[in-house]
């Protein structure tokens, strides 16, 4: 570093993070060490959660040392000259490295590795984040030192915001000549939350420190059996001849890979993947299912721990259900089932609201917690309701396809497979679902596995489906039939 | 207000000899007090929101001085306020967010132009450009020049900043002009220190009042035929009486070179950016020495054209670094020197031609544009560095993008968590599925972050306040209602009159929703007119209710003005706000229709909310939290609950099922349990997945024993 260049440092933060306060800490430090120093900041409506930068500029020599001349410092970083990067969410540490700042000559970075979730990632049907890993990747490919330690977990376990825990890090990154009880001391002149902060700024010295030049190595968790925890699942969610049904049909996808993949070159993934959404889809979420599962002791564990009670705290669990009619026709034999849905119908298609009822259920009082097991208990006759059999049917269907694309390319038939992920969601969500797959079985079931893929990708790309319409008809085959919404709607009268 | 600025109010009050440490606009601010200011008002906005939330804070401090202080409701009353120092020897400060509040504000600022001032006038403006802003790209220049308005763009140096505000006072009076003092963004939020005076009461102020107003002149009014003599005036008296003060107290400065060949001409604001892009060619050091002349515009209207021309006397050519279109500063310096060297001027003059015409200029964008000028008229100097840096941008950048494959996503602003606002929107998500899409007319404030995902509403903007008069030309072409959102802060801003009024004087068809949280939340939470009073919120038993029903004023409003449809509805009641919208949508009532969605705003409920159950917790009392979540094990991960929230603590989690690929929706720390998880769970049918936990701290030995006993019960009968 030129003794005669100010030392720079961008801060990416989210708004509301404190990286004002950060900023601010900064300056006082130079200023009580007798350096000339400069922060700026464009918060805006950013500060309203959304990205956004502080830049800090800090003379490496005093006002002693200057004599009376005063430094030019600059308002806003220039790329490649930035000699610390501090990020306090993993993404943004990327965005800055791609706008230019990081330079692998110049520029250490200090950055959290935990991810705050865009809007965009979180919307998706599927999973639209952002894979954590390449980030990481990325930041210590083009960065001249890299420390990367959890700033947020940080934070949270000191009680403390994560300004006072980047200031850690920066303290440890040894970039700034000022001795760590200088930072200190700047913490405790600002006289609020100071013990917390020094918490954090301690935990934060030390795991930036550990972390400098380490990047943490990715995990590789061991693939574990699907089958058996698919089997598992399936006997918990109804009873042994059910998880017979499910080996069944596991034994069907083997024996459909065998025969396009004798050597087992693809390592069983067909049989891997089909297992997998197998089991989640005989597993199907009905009213008998989430009453059983609400009404657990593990559950309200979880929920203790997640609502952060401490020990003596009570603990009051209202879950917010709405079967609708639907539902509860599912678990009725077809004839009667099929007799109510049509009523159903009928009165939606006269612009009625759907039949619901809205419960906020006390899963922790008496009343609501037998009434969740009565449901719980109606599980031997679940086989006989209509939901039941129509989930077997699809199952089948769906099963019967990959077969058959099987006797022609494991690729498609893998690919057919894994539509069986789409089916997710309740009430209109699932109806949805089950149309979409129900449609790529009926024409896609010959078509490129390619083709198939992205069908599959754009049925989980929006709501509306526009995208899944336009692959369909880019694979040649039909739009889906467009579903009859009873659209309320005034028409003014043209004057 | 959401900022506390009681630090900065110490730092207000400080005399000569003590160093003031802080944000640039709190230095202007300090500056306004040791220049003597009788009056400052101003509109709310970043960058300059600050300038007046201190000032109102700093009650006791402006009462010391005798200033009066004016929060006004909008950039045009504070424009007028200015009026004050046409006849009378008060020197006024007013402040606003330009170009847009300087747009609202224009009538006034034409008319008091005309006549001229007595006492100090200065405008300070934060230019809204380029990173960071929030307004449309556009220059205030336009307006100085229309108006012969005086314009400072200081360099970003906080005694120098403070050196023109004092010299910006005087050469407002030495001219009988208003000033409009620029600053950008970055320098408005600038830290640095500088060396105080004493502060100075003015001679005239509430502590000194006037006996007798001034006498009637009808040369100070902005009316026939005085107008035509004040236009003469401004070109024939003021301009160059500003000239002459511009030079004589060297208010534009000039930093020689090592060489005399070429010179840059720079706008104030702009010089250490240009510092620092010469540094990139090794052409200057760190203290600004640079190898090149550097005349720094700290007034960027008018331009001396003698200082112009001895600046430019025997160079081969000037880069004019100009920030923003058009390049008016160019044009007047290229006017200037044709004009005094009949043409014969030896100077080539460069501005727009070798730099980029619109956008912020960065030190990359200046660096870009200096290697094109350098290449032309001092090809000896090496500019090999440069380059270097400029191609390793551009190669890192592209290297990156190849590196991460896909687009990183963006993350725009959002609403808070607990927002108010955010359960309207779902609403309206919702209503528009059963009546169909309507045309969204939307409007300034926090709603317009509807216009980002989850939910993606809004066909236009108009400005603030603008949303019903902007669909009055929709709604008579359009078979369905055309819906106006609009902000309480908008609706006192100017929508009660450009809107409302005009929509009932023409019985425009017209469902207008009202956003009341309580605050101009989007700038700061500043109060307006229809806030809570103190009294209510210190008298709340709860501190975490919403208190903004306890002011009436617009409801009242609207019922004096004529509104006859009017609704009032939580803003958390997402069906009963989904049911009032498809109302409004579909009622045979054929006039304006009113929804006022009620809530107040989060950040100014947490305000109170924290340090109340902080208190109560630490004095042992009972408190009840209320906190949402999700069974992971119940979600099916199609996240439909979260298009329709987009809440910041709503996010996504590894379902922890090694069968389930796709993420859960969960529940992050920092959900205030303000409802909307369950309100969206029941109105839209989501998924049986949201519970709502209550945890009460502190229990009563009554409820703790009954609690014991179900925990008993159930325990006998449930799974593991």
């Amino acid at each position: 570093m030129n003794a005669r260049q100010p030392v720079t440092l961008l801060i990416a933060a989210l708004g509301g993070e404190g990286g004002g306060v950060l900023a601010e800490w900064l300056v006082d430090l130079a200023t009580r060490a007798g350096h000339p120093a400069q922060a700026t900041s464009i918060p805006g409506v950013a500060q309203r959660t959304g990205a956004t930068t502080y830049y800090v500029e800090i003379h490496p020599q005093s006002f002693a040392e200057l004599g009376g001349r005063t430094p030019v410092l600059s308002l806003a970083p220039v790329p490649g000259c930035v000699d610390l990067m501090v990020a306090s969410e993993l993404l943004e540490a990327v965005r800055a490295i791609q706008s230019g700042f990081v330079s692998t000559e110049r520029t250490r970075l200090l950055t959290s590795t935990h991810r705050t979730l865009t809007t965009f990632e979180k919307m998706a049907l599927g999973d639209g984040r952002f894979d954590d890993e390449r980030l990481l990747e990325v930041a210590a490919a083009n960065c001249r030192q890299l420390a990367a330690f959890d700033v947020d977990a940080t934070a949270r376990e000191a009680g403390t915001a994560p300004s006072a825990v980047l200031l850690g890090a920066i303290a440890a990154s040894s970039v700034l000549p000022f001795e760590r009880a200088a930072f200190e001391a700047v913490i405790r002149a600002s006289g609020r939350g100071v013990e917390a902060s020094l918490r954090g700024f301690a935990l934060a010295f030390e795991r930036c420190a550990a972390a400098l030049g380490a990047p943490p190595a990715p995990g590789f968790p061991a693939e574990p059996d699907l089958v058996e925890i698919g089997y598992a699942r399936v006997v918990e969610f109804q009873d042994a001849a059910y998880g017979e049904l499910y080996r069944q049909r596991v034994e069907r996808l083997r024996a459909a890979e065998r025969q396009c993949d004798p050597q087992g070159r693809h390592g069983g993934a067909l049989v891997r993947e089909g297992a997998r959404f197998l089991a989640l889809w005989m597993a199907f979420d009905d009213v008998i299912r989430v009453a059983d599962l609400k009404s657990r002791a593990a559950r309200f564990a979880r929920v203790r721990a997640d609502a952060g009670a401490r020990p003596g705290d009570l603990l009051r669990i209202a879950d917010h259900l709405k079967p609708g009619l639907a539902e509860l026709a599912g678990l009725l034999p077809p004839a009667i089932a099929n007799h109510l849905l049509t009523l159903e119908t009928r009165r939606q298609r006269d612009g009625k609201a759907p039949l619901a009822i809205p419960l906020k259920l006390r899963a922790d009082g008496l009343a609501g917690f037998f009434g969740l097991r009565l449901l719980a208990a109606l599980r031997p006759l679940r086989r006989l309701g209509r939901r039941y059999a129509a989930e077997q049917a699809l199952i089948e269907r769906w099963l019967a396809t990959v077969e058959s694309a099987a006797a022609r390319d494991w690729q498609a038939a893998l690919e057919l497979a894994l539509c069986a992920r789409l089916i997710k969601g309740y009430g209109a969500t699932n109806e949805r679902a089950r149309n979409n797959l129900r449609h790529i079985l009926e024409h896609l079931a010959a078509a490129k596995p390619e083709t198939i893929r992205a069908a599959r990708d754009a049925a989980l790309a929006d709501e509306g489906g526009v995208a899944f319409d336009k692959a369909l008809t880019a694979a040649g085959a039909p739009p889906r039939p467009v579903p009859p919404i009873p659209v309320r709607w005034h028409a003014r009268r043209s004057a | 207000m959401e900022v506390s600025f009681s630090k900065e109010v110490q730092q207000l009050r400080q005399g000569a000899g003590e160093t003031f440490h802080g944000e640039g606009i709190l230095a202007i601010t300090k500056a306004l007090l040791q220049s003597g200011v009788a009056y400052v008002g101003g509109y709310q906005g970043a960058p300059v929101s600050h300038l007046l939330d201190v000032m109102v804070q700093a009650g006791d401090t402006m009462a010391e001085l005798g200033v009066h202080v004016e929060a006004c409701s909008n950039e045009a009353s504070a424009a007028a306020m200015l009026g004050a120092s046409i006849h009378y020897p008060l020197r006024g400060a007013v402040t606003w967010k330009s170009v847009v509040g300087t747009n609202v504000a224009a009538d006034a600022l034409s008319n008091l132009a005309s006549p001229g001032v007595t006492g100090g006038a200065l405008i300070v403006v934060g230019e809204d450009y380029g990173e960071g802003a929030s307004v449309i790209q556009e220059r205030t220049h336009a307006f100085a020049m229309k108006s012969s308005l005086l314009l400072l763009d200081p360099r970003p140096q906080l005694p120098n900043m403070v050196r023109m505000v004092e010299q910006g006072f005087a050469l407002s009076e030495a001219c009988n002009t208003p000033a409009i003092l620029q600053l950008r963004v970055r320098a408005c939020h600038v830290r640095g220190s500088f060396e105080c005076r004493d502060n100075v009461s003015p001679a005239v102020s509430r502590k000194a009042l006037m006996d007798d107003p001034a006498r009637f002149d009808y040369e100070k009014l902005a009316h026939p035929p005085a107008t035509f003599r004040q236009e003469k005036l401004k070109f024939e008296q003021r301009l160059p009486a500003a000239r002459r003060f511009i030079v004589e107290h060297a208010l534009n400065e000039i930093f020689p070179g090592r060489r005399d060949d070429v010179g840059l001409i720079v706008q104030g604001g702009l010089h250490n950016t240009l510092v620092r892009a010469l540094q990139q060619f090794g052409l200057a050091d760190a203290f600004g020495d640079a190898e090149f002349p550097i005349l720094a515009l700290n007034v960027s209207y008018p331009l001396v054209p003698e200082q112009i021309r001895d600046f430019c006397a025997g160079k081969r050519a000037v880069l004019v670094v100009e920030e923003g279109q058009p390049e008016f500063i160019e044009q007047e310096i290229a006017t200037a020197l044709r004009r005094l060297d009949q043409g014969n001027t030896g100077t080539a003059i460069h501005g727009k031609d070798l730099l980029q015409m619109a956008g912020e200029y960065t030190v990359e964008v200046i660096a870009q544009g200096l290697l094109r000028f350098l290449a032309r008229h001092a090809a000896n100097v090496s500019v090999a560095g440069a380059q270097d840096w400029l191609a390793a941008n551009a190669a890192r950048r592209k290297n990156v993008a190849s590196q991460l494959a896909a687009p990183l996503p963006p993350r725009p602003p959002q609403f808070c968590t607990g927002c108010p606002e955010r359960p309207v929107f779902s609403a309206l998500k919702l209503a528009q599925q059963n009546v169909g899409p309507v045309h969204i007319a939307a409007d300034i404030g926090c709603h317009a972050f509807a216009t980002f995902e989850p939910f993606g509403f809004g066909h236009t903007i108009l400005g603030y306040g603008m949303s019903l008069a902007s669909r009055a030309g929709v709604s008579p072409m359009l078979k369905r209602r055309a819906l106006a959102v609009m902000g309480d802060g908008g609706f006192w801003h100017n929508g009660l009159l450009t809107g409302v009024e005009s929509a009932l004087f023409n019985d425009d068809d017209a469902v207008l929703l009202i956003m009341k949280n309580g605050y101009t939340s989007a700038t700061g939470t500043q109060d307006i007119i229809s806030t809570p009073d103190e009294e209510e919120k210190a008298g709340a038993p709860d501190k975490r209710l919403s208190l903004v029903d306890r002011n009436q004023t617009i409801e009242r409003t609207l019922a004096g003005i004529g509104v006859a449809w009017l609704r009032t509805v939580p803003s958390y009641e997402v069906n009963a706000m989904r049911r009032t919208l498809e109302e409004a949508f579909t009622t045979d009532y054929a006039g304006l229709k009113v929804i006022i969605a009620e809530g107040e705003c989060q950040l100014e409920r947490q305000r109170r909310v924290k340090p109340w159950l902080a208190g109560l917790l630490k004095a042992g009392k009972r408190v009840v939290r209320v906190r949402y979540g999700v069974d992971g094990d119940v979600c099916s991960g199609d996240h439909s609950c979260i298009r329709l929230s987009g809440c910041p603590t709503l996010t996504l989690a590894d379902s922890g099922d090694p069968l389930k690929v796709d993420p859960v929706a969960t529940v992050i720390d920092g959900c205030v349990g303000c409802g909307l998880c369950g309100e969206n769970a029941h109105a839209a049918t989501l998924c049986p997945s949201f519970y709502r936990a209550e945890i009460v701290t502190n229990p009563g030995v009554g409820e703790r024993a009954l609690d014991a006993l179900r925990r008993g019960v159930i325990g006998l009968f449930q799974k593991p």
